[in-house]
């Protein structure tokens, strides 16, 4: 599903933020992407949203060499991506089904699909009765499932997720979790970048851990780290 | 393609509803320059008009001998007759021209001429005004000619005072064109800027570019289609209240063709404004 092949990111600025990165990710896996602040979490996914560009290497989505996509197909690429983001990222002057609906529309959906989609995924993720709430109105949990919401609405491949549970007490943070397990379980490849080290440690998925733009560890029932202090964030 | 109409039509109505302060601010902005630009634009043509006036009513008289003789008089015609540079020449015969004096001169004046004493003349409308200059040296010489006349001074001075004025009020209409162009594209990015968040959004959850930019294109077309309109009111109130001199005066018809003008201007600038302005908020 997801293929980085030699993958080499500098920004402008001269950070490295990747080096040399090949790895395979198979269609309905589930993936922590783990390491410091700066070690290149965000630009691996920001890599996969075709936000950015690598210098050297190519990147493969459903065999698909995303670099060599021209500009205006990049929306359509985007489609098949869900991103769930630790801000949440909702419009404040829509409701919860208008935010849902939103990720629906956008990619041109017909009224009867939106109006049929919305409540059912609502409901899913267990904020049927907050449909017509204002994301202010909202928990920071809430919000998340809301934001999860919109981001599985159109069904893509791959689900994204950059610190999901970052501003998050652990109850909530639980909430979300079974939520992406659930959403993977339907086939859907998610990747979830987190210093979470208790889910991590709990759901023994696969782990990459990234260390100044270094892939140092690549483990497939693995736990946060090995040698981090317990409770380090 | 009708989800998306519906779509952008209702995005743009909403977001010109919960915006409103802006919309208010950019319609103001289009509505006071604009205004401006239509009256610039106003008394341009109005210095056109009045300078078309007055120059119809230019004059260069050629007036014969009393003693010439009607092959002069005829020679003297059928020359100004194949002359370009004038429109039309009036001949007045003697007895006419005696007339006139009868009604310019006082009486006791008046009582010394005779018929046979009054020159007949050629009244003719140049062309173009400084052509009346071309006429007086051409037949002052000529046989049977008494003397050619024309309001020399006033023409050249009355033709230089209007290319001033008409210069003046075009450049200050295209000052403030510019001027309104940068307010209005600023006004509106400003609102996208304060909307950049949603842009992104947007663009995360897989809009293309044409999408994002509809919605915002069609509200800056309808802010600078609204502002245009109080423009046009405004003009249109200068027009009918503003106290000008006859040969100022514009036709109605004039002022509609500012009207078209100030209203196209205002709804492209607005529309494309819009464009200039989410380009940078849409290169991700």
């Amino acid at each position: 599903m997801i293929r980085f092949e030699n993958v080499t990111k500098t920004y402008k600025n001269g950070t490295l933020a990747l080096r040399d990165i090949s790895l395979d990710v198979e269609k309905g896996e589930f993936i922590f992407l783990v390491g410091s602040s700066g070690s290149g979490k965000t630009t691996f996914l920001r890599l996969l949203l075709r936000e950015e560009l690598p210098d050297s290497g190519r990147i493969l989505e459903a065999g698909r060499d995303i670099g060599a996509l021209p500009k205006w197909r990049v929306p359509y690429l985007r489609r098949n991506i869900g991103c769930v983001f630790q801000d949440f990222r909702l419009l404040p002057n829509k409701t919860v089904s208008e935010n849902v609906a939103f990720g629906l529309e956008v990619i041109g959906r017909p009224r009867s699909t939106v109006d049929t989609q919305v409540p059912q995924i609502l409901e899913l993720v267990g904020l049927g009765d907050k449909a017509n709430n204002l994301p202010n109105e909202l928990s920071g949990g809430e919000q998340q499932r809301v934001a999860v919401a919109r981001a599985f609405v159109n069904r893509p491949l791959i689900l994204l997720a950059d610190e999901p549970t970052g501003n998050l007490d652990p109850t909530n943070s639980e909430a979300i979790m079974s939520l992406l397990e659930r959403i993977n379980r339907t086939g859907t490849t998610v990747v979830m970048a987190t210093h979470d080290k208790a889910l991590v440690d709990r759901m023994r998925r696969r782990v990459i851990e990234l260390d100044k733009g270094e892939l140092i560890r690549d483990q497939v029932r693995g736990v946060y780290g090995i040698d981090e202090p317990a409770g380090s964030m | 393609m009708r989800v998306f109409f519906r779509y952008a039509l209702r995005e743009t109505g909403t977001n010109l509803w919960r915006n409103r302060m802006m919309t208010l601010a950019a319609v103001l902005t289009v509505a006071v320059s604009l205004s401006l630009v239509g009256a610039a634009l106003l008394l341009k043509q109005s210095a056109a008009q009045a300078s078309a006036h007055w120059q119809q009513g230019t004059r260069v008289t050629v007036w014969m001998n009393p003693t010439a003789s009607a092959s002069e008089i005829s020679n003297v015609q059928s020359q100004l007759a194949n002359l370009p540079l004038v429109k039309q020449c009036v001949y007045d015969t003697q007895q006419q021209d005696y007339s006139e004096a009868k009604q310019l001169l006082p009486p006791s004046e008046f009582s010394a001429l005779t018929v046979g004493d009054m020159p007949s003349s050629f009244r003719c409308v140049p062309t173009v005004p400084s052509n009346a200059f071309v006429v007086e040296s051409t037949f002052t010489s000529q046989p049977g000619v008494y003397q050619v006349t024309a309001p020399e001074q006033q023409i050249r001075q009355m033709n230089s005072a209007i290319r001033v004025l008409q210069i003046v009020f075009l450049a200050l209409a295209g000052v403030l064109l510019l001027s309104a162009s940068v307010l209005i594209l600023n006004t509106i990015r400003m609102a996208i800027f304060s909307r950049r968040r949603e842009v992104s959004v947007m663009k995360l959850v897989g809009a293309t570019n044409w999408f994002i930019r509809i919605p915002f294109v069609t509200e800056g077309f309808i802010q600078g289609l609204l502002g245009s309109l109080v423009a046009v009111v405004g003009v249109t109130a200068l027009h009918i209240w503003y106290p000008l001199h006859n040969e100022f005066q514009l036709s109605t018809s004039a002022l509609w063709g500012t009207n078209l003008v100030v209203i196209l201007l205002g709804a492209g600038i607005g529309a494309v404004g819009s464009a200039i302005a989410i380009r940078r908020f849409l290169d991700v």
